[in-house]
C-alpha cells in the first residue's frame, strides 16, 4: 500500500543542511497497525507528515496505492484526503465553532454524500463510541478523551483505507489512552484499517504489529510485534 | 456544506460579539453614507432626463463677447423659435417660454402666489408632461387659458374637478383651466405650478410682441428629430444673430437639456462644467468611505486569522479545497454585509429627513425602483467581495501542516498589511480634516469679507401689484417711517442679493472702440446710501424727490475704474441713448457673487423704470418682531391683495454660499463618518494586538515596567502610523485644496493651521482609540495571561 524509497528531508538554513530523514525507505502493507517510535526530534512527526501529505520530501519516492504521490497536484491529493486517509491528531483538532455532530459529517459533506447516507453513518459513529448523548454539544464542553473519540470518529466518517495518527493518546490520562488504544486495534483486526500512529509509547506500541524504531532521521530497527 | 457555513458564521458572529458589532457597525455606516451620497448624486444626476425625448432636446444659449470675455446664457430673442423651426435643419420642434415668476394667482378669495410660466404649444410637445385632465393637443392656443398642476390645482379648488372653471390672474385677466397635469418633477431646471399661454404674455407685456433681435428676454428650447442633426444645426445656429441683426456679435449653439443642470459654468463659450465637479467630488466621497469601511473589514478578519487558521488546517487535512474554503469566507462576508446593509437602511431611512432638510431637496428610497434595488445588489456584492477577498485569500492559503504543528503563524507579511490598510484610512480622513477646515475658513472668509453695505437688520419687500404706482411708494414709505419701526426706506429696481439686469449700450469719452463693456443697471430710491448702510466716496447723492436729476446717474468704484474717469463728478456718460452726467461715486457693494471682484454699476433714479423691491432698515430701538407686524400691515392697506412678501436682507445674502456650505456640510458629515469607521477599525486591531501581546506585556510586568511603560509600548506603534498617514495626506490634502481654491477670485491663502489640526485631531483620536483597549490590558493581572502557557 505505502512503498516509500530514499526519502529525505533537510532544511537549509544559512547553505547548512539539517537532515530530519536520511535514507528512509520502508514498504506497510494493507492492514498493518505500524508503531513509529523514537526519541524527541528523531522524526517520527516529519515521516508521518510525509505519510500524510502534509509535507513533501526533499528527495525520494513515495507511492500510495501504486501511485506516486510525490507530484501530485493538489486537486488530487485532496481526493485521496476525502477517500483514503484519515488523521488523528495529538490536540484532537476539532473544529471549536463545529458541534460534535458537525464535526463528524464535515469531511461526508466535502465527499458529497447524500444527506440520508450522511445521517445512517454519522448515527452508527456516535452510536459505536457511545457519545450519542453528547452530539450536540461544542468540543470545549467534552472531556479529553471524549475529544479524541469524536477525533477519531471524524477520520473514520470517510471510510478510509488508511488512519494516519500522531501520539493520538499524548494529550490523555492512561485510562483513557487504553480505550483509544483498544478502539484502534479493534479498527485494525476486524475492520483492516491500516493504522499508523506516532507514539512514545512503548506500551501502546504493543497493540500494534510492526514497530519502526527511527533515530536521528535514520530507521534503526524494523521489529514485527 | 452552505447550511453549516451560514450557522458556523453566525456562530463566529455570536461567539466575538466585539467584533461583530465594530465589523458590522463600521460597515453599516460605510454603507449608509455611500447610499445617501448615491442618493444625491442620483438625484441630481436625473435632472431633467424624466422627459421622453430629454436626450435630442436643446436649450438654445447665446455667447456674447464684452469686457474682453464671452458671457453665456440661455436668454433668446422672442423671434429665435420662429426663425429655428423654419430655417435650421433635422428641427422637430422649436419654442419659446418665459422664465417662471410668481404670480397672484386666486379663485374667489383663496389667492395663491404661485410661480407662473408662459409657453407656446410646442413646449408641451417637447416636454411630455402627464396630463391628468384635459387634451394635449389644444391646449395654450386661446389667450386666456391656463394650465394647472395637480397641487395647485388642489390648493385652489379642493377636490372638485377645475377644468372649465375660471381663475383671476393679477386681479386682471380671468383665465379658463383647460387642463390639470402631474406636478413637475422637482429635479427639473424648468419648473412652475401654472402653464399659460405665450398669446398672453404678449397680451400682457406689449413690447414683446414685435421681433426684436437685440433683445434677449426669453428661453428658446428645440428639440431634433434625431441627433445625428445636431452637427448642422449648430453649425447653422452660430451665425443666427449675425444673419438677422446688422452689428449683432452673439453666437447661438444648441445645448443639451440633459447637461444644462450639471454643466452650466461657461468660460469662453463653451461649457466647463458646473455642479458636475462637486458631484464626482460626493462621487469619490462615497466611495472612499465604502473603500475605508471595506478596509475595516478586511483589517478584523486578518487580525484574527490565528483564530481561524486551526479550522482552515483542519478542513483542509479532511478534504477542504482551496476553493470551497475562499468560498466559506465570501459568503461570511457576504452574509455581514448583508446584515449591515440593512441596518444601513434603518439608518438612511432615519437620516434621511434630516439631510433633506438640510440640503433643501427632497431625497427619497424610491422601493418601487428595480434600477435602486439593482444598484443595491451590486453595490452588497461588490461591498462583500471587496471586504472579503484578501482575507479569503489570505486564510485560505495557510498550510494544514503549519498550523496544525502548533506553529505560529509567521505574522510580519499579514501585520504590515494592515499597517498599510490602517495608513491608508487615515490618509484619508487627515485629507478630510485639511479640506474641511480649509472648506470652513473659506467660507467665513467671504463671509467675514466686507460687502460694501450692513446687511443686519436690513429686510427688502416685494413690491407687487398696486404697490409699483410711484405715489403709493412714496405714501408707503412715508408711513414705515412715521411708524417708528424703520429708520430709512430706499427702493432699488432688482433684489439687492441678486444679479439682474445689464447693458453694453454705455458710451464714454476714451471709451476704446469696438469693444463692449458690461455694465449692472440699477435704479435707485431716495435716501439709499444712509438705508443700505454703503458710502458715497465723491459727488452727491441721486435725488428722486424732484425729477432734476432725470439727466443725472451715479457709478460706482468699479465703472469708475473700468471707465478710467480721472474726474469722474461731471463726466458725461451716453447711456439709454441720451447723454447724461455722473454726479456721485458709490463705494463698491455686492450684488452678486460675494467670490468675484464686484462689476462695474450704474445708478439711475428708480422712477425712470420699475422698481422691484422695498428695502428698509428696522428701527434697533424697537422690538423687531413688532416692527415686522407693522411694516406687514402698512403694505396689506396698500396692497390687500397679495400676500406681503418681505424677507432679511442676510438671510437671503446667505444663498450665495449655497454650494460651499453644502460642500462643507456633508463632507464635515461625511467625514465625520469616514473618521469614526477609520477609528473602529483601529480599535479592533488594538483590541487584537493586546491580545496578541498578553503574554509580553505580562512579561515585562513580572520584570518591572510601569502601567504607563506599558502604555507608551502599546500607543507608540499606532501614533507611528497616524503620524506617516499624516505626512502622506499633506501634500495630497494640499492639491486638492489648492485646486478647489483656484476657483475663487477672493480665497484665502493656505496657512498651516488646518494641517495642524488635522494631525492633533488625528493622533489625539487615535490615542483615545487605542487607550481605550490597552489601558485595560496594562492593568490586567500579569499571572492571568501567564499560567495558561
Amino acid at each position: 500500500m505505502i512503498e516509500l524509497k530514499n526519502i529525505e528531508k533537510y532544511y537549509a538554513t544559512k547553505g547548512v543542511k539539517h537532515y530530519v530523514l536520511r535514507h528512509v525507505s520502508t514498504s506497510i502493507k494493507q492492514g498493518e497497525f505500524v508503531s513509529i517510535m523514537g526519541p524527541s526530534g528523531a522524526g517520527k512527526s516529519t515521516l508521518l507528515n510525509i505519510l500524510g501529505m502534509l509535507e513533501e520530501p526533499t528527495y525520494g519516492s513515495y507511492e500510495f496505492m501504486g501511485e506516486d504521490v510525490t507530484t501530485l497536484n493538489e486537486r488530487k491529493r485532496i481526493e485521496l484526503y476525502r477517500n483514503h486517509i484519515g488523521f488523528v491528531f495529538q490536540a484532537y483538532h476539532l473544529i471549536d465553532e463545529m458541534t460534535v455532530y458537525e464535526n463528524i459529517e464535515a469531511p461526508l459533506l466535502y465527499k458529497k454524500i447524500g444527506g440520508s447516507e450522511r445521517k445512517s453513518r454519522i448515527a452508527d459513529l456516535l452510536d459505536r463510541f457511545n457519545i450519542v448523548a453528547k452530539k450536540d454539544l461544542f468540543p470545549n464542553q467534552l472531556s479529553g478523551g471524549q475529544q479524541q473519540l469524536v477525533g477519531i470518529a471524524r477520520a473514520l466518517a470517510a471510510q478510509p483505507s488508511i488512519i494516519l495518527a500522531d501520539e493520538p493518546t499524548g494529550n490523555l490520562q492512561s485510562a483513557q489512552a487504553e480505550e483509544i488504544m483498544n478502539l484502534f486495534q479493534k479498527l485494525n483486526k476486524e475492520e483492516g484499517i491500516t493504522i499508523i500512529q506516532v507514539t512514545h509509547s512503548e506500551k501502546n506500541a504493543q497493540y500494534g504489529n510492526r514497530i519502526l524504531h527511527i533515530a536521528d532521521g535514520v530507521i534503526k530497527e524494523d521489529l514485527v510485534v | 456544506m452552505f447550511k453549516l457555513n451560514l450557522k458556523i458564521a453566525l456562530r463566529n458572529l455570536w461567539k466575538n460579539k466585539g467584533f461583530s458589532l465594530i465589523n458590522i457597525g463600521g460597515l453599516a455606516i460605510g454603507l449608509a453614507s455611500c447610499m445617501i451620497l448615491l442618493l444625491y448624486i442620483a438625484y441630481e444626476w436625473s435632472y431633467d432626463k424624466q422627459y421622453t425625448n430629454a436626450d435630442k432636446t436643446y436649450v438654445v444659449y447665446q455667447n456674447a463677447p464684452a469686457n474682453g470675455k464671452i458671457f453665456s446664457w440661455a436668454w433668446t430673442p422672442n423671434i429665435m423659435a420662429n426663425e429655428i423651426a423654419v430655417k435650421i435643419p433635422g428641427v422637430k420642434y422649436a419654442s419659446h417660454a418665459s422664465y417662471t415668476s410668481s404670480k397672484l394667482i386666486s379663485v374667489g378669495n383663496n389667492k395663491i402666489s404661485s410661480r407662473l410660466n408662459f409657453a407656446d404649444p410646442n413646449f408641451i410637445k417637447i416636454f411630455d408632461y402627464k396630463f391628468i385632465k384635459g387634451n394635449p393637443d389644444q391646449v395654450l392656443k386661446d389667450v386666456n387659458t391656463i394650465i394647472l398642476t395637480k397641487s395647485l390645482s388642489e390648493k385652489l379648488f379642493g377636490n372638485e374637478d377645475p377644468i372649465n372653471k375660471t381663475i383671476k390672474l393679477e386681479n386682471q385677466e380671468v383665465l379658463k383651466v383647460e387642463a390639470v397635469i402631474e406636478d413637475v418633477p422637482v429635479n427639473s431646471s424648468i419648473t412652475f405650478e401654472c402653464l399659460a399661454p405665450w398669446s398672453l404674455f404678449i397680451k400682457r407685456e406689449p413690447w414683446a410682441r414685435e421681433p426684436n433681435w437685440g433683445n434677449n428676454m426669453c428661453l428658446t428650447v428645440v428639440q431634433l428629430k434625431d441627433n445625428k442633426f445636431l452637427a448642422e444645426a449648430n453649425a447653422d445656429m452660430k451665425g443666427i444673430y449675425k444673419r438677422n441683426q446688422q452689428g449683432n456679435t452673439a453666437e447661438a449653439l444648441l445645448f443639451p437639456l440633459t447637461k444644462w443642470h450639471l454643466y452650466d459654468d461657461f468660460q469662453n463659450g463653451k461649457s466647463v462644467g458646473g455642479k458636475i465637479e462637486q458631484l464626482k467630488i460626493f462621487l469619490l466621497l462615497a466611495f472612499c468611505i465604502l473603500l475605508i469601511a471595506c478596509v475595516n473589514f478586511m483589517n478584523l478578519s486578518t487580525a484574527r486569522s490565528e483564530r481561524r487558521s486551526k479550522e482552515v488546517g483542519i478542513r483542509k487535512a479532511i478534504g477542504s479545497s482551496r476553493k470551497s474554503l475562499i468560498g466559506q469566507f465570501l459568503l461570511e462576508s457576504v452574509f455581514i454585509t448583508l446584515i449591515s446593509t440593512i441596518i444601513a437602511f434603518i439608518l438612511v431611512e432615519v437620516s434621511l429627513p434630516y439631510f433633506n432638510n438640510l440640503l433643501n431637496i427632497g431625497l427619497q428610497i424610491d422601493y418601487k425602483s428595480i434600477s435602486f434595488w439593482g444598484t443595491l445588489l451590486m453595490l452588497m456584492i461588490f461591498t462583500g467581495f471587496m471586504a472579503g477577498s484578501y482575507p479569503a485569500l489570505y486564510l485560505s492559503s495557510f498550510e494544514p501542516i503549519k498550523v496544525l504543528k502548533g506553529l505560529k503563524i509567521k505574522s510580519d507579511a499579514s501585520v504590515s498589511i494592515r499597517k498599510v490598510l490602517v495608513v491608508v484610512q487615515f490618509v484619508f480622513a487627515a485629507c478630510l480634516i485639511v479640506c474641511t477646515s480649509v472648506i470652513y475658513q473659506q467660507l467665513r472668509y467671504v463671509k467675514n469679507k466686507p460687502i460694501g453695505y450692513n446687511k443686519s437688520n436690513l429686510v427688502q419687500i416685494a413690491v407687487q401689484g398696486k404697490m409699483g404706482n410711484n405715489s403709493k411708494l412714496d405714501l408707503l414709505k412715508t408711513q414705515m417711517i412715521n411708524s417708528g419701526a424703520v429708520t430709512g426706506v430706499t427702493f432699488f429696481s432688482k433684489d439687492i442679493t441678486e444679479s439682474g439686469n445689464n447693458t453694453t449700450d454705455v458710451h464714454w469719452q476714451g471709451k476704446p472702440a469696438g469693444e463692449s463693456i458690461l455694465f449692472n443697471n440699477r435704479g435707485i430710491g431716495s435716501d439709499f446710501i444712509k438705508t443700505i448702510g454703503t458710502e458715497l466716496v465723491a459727488g452727491r447723492e441721486l435725488s428722486t424727490i424732484t425729477k432734476k436729476d432725470s439727466n443725472s446717474i451715479m457709478l460706482n468704484e468699479a465703472a469708475v475704474k473700468m471707465m478710467n474717469l480721472k474726474n469722474p463728478i461731471g463726466a458725461k456718460i451716453g447711456y439709454w441713448g441720451v447723454e447724461k452726467t455722473n454726479i456721485g461715486v458709490v463705494k463698491d457693494f455686492v450684488v452678486e457673487s460675494a467670490y468675484q471682484k464686484v462689476a462695474p454699476m450704474i445708478f439711475y433714479p428708480s422712477y425712470m423704470d420699475d422698481v422691484q423691491v422695498i428695502i428698509a432698515r428696522l428701527n434697533p430701538n424697537q422690538n423687531i418682531s413688532s416692527s415686522l407686524e407693522t411694516i406687514d400691515n402698512l403694505v396689506r392697506q396698500i396692497e390687500p391683495d397679495y400676500p406681503v412678501n418681505r424677507k432679511f436682507v442676510d438671510e437671503a445674502f446667505e444663498g450665495k454660499f449655497q454650494n460651499e456650505k453644502l460642500l462643507g456640510t456633508l463632507s464635515n458629515w461625511f467625514g465625520g463618518f469616514a473618521i469614526f469607521i477609520s477609528c473602529l477599525g483601529l480599535l479592533g486591531l488594538a483590541l487584537f494586538m493586546a491580545e496578541q501581546r498578553k503574554k509580553e506585556i505580562s512579561i515585562r510586568k513580572v520584570l518591572g515596567a510601569s502601567t504607563a511603560n506599558i502604555l507608551t509600548l502599546l500607543n507608540k506603534d499606532f501614533i507611528k502610523l497616524v503620524a506617516i498617514a499624516n505626512v502622506i495626506a499633506f501634500p495630497l490634502a494640499y492639491i486638492i485644496i489648492n485646486r478647489w481654491l483656484s476657483a475663487f477670485e477672493y480665497r484665502i491663502s493656505i496657512s498651516a493651521l488646518p494641517f495642524i489640526i488635522a494631525i492633533s485631531l488625528s493622533v489625539l483620536i487615535a490615542i483615545l482609540t487605542v487607550s481605550i483597549q490597552s489601558v485595560k490590558v496594562a492593568k490586567a493581572n500579569p499571572v492571568d495571561a501567564l499560567k495558561y502557557e
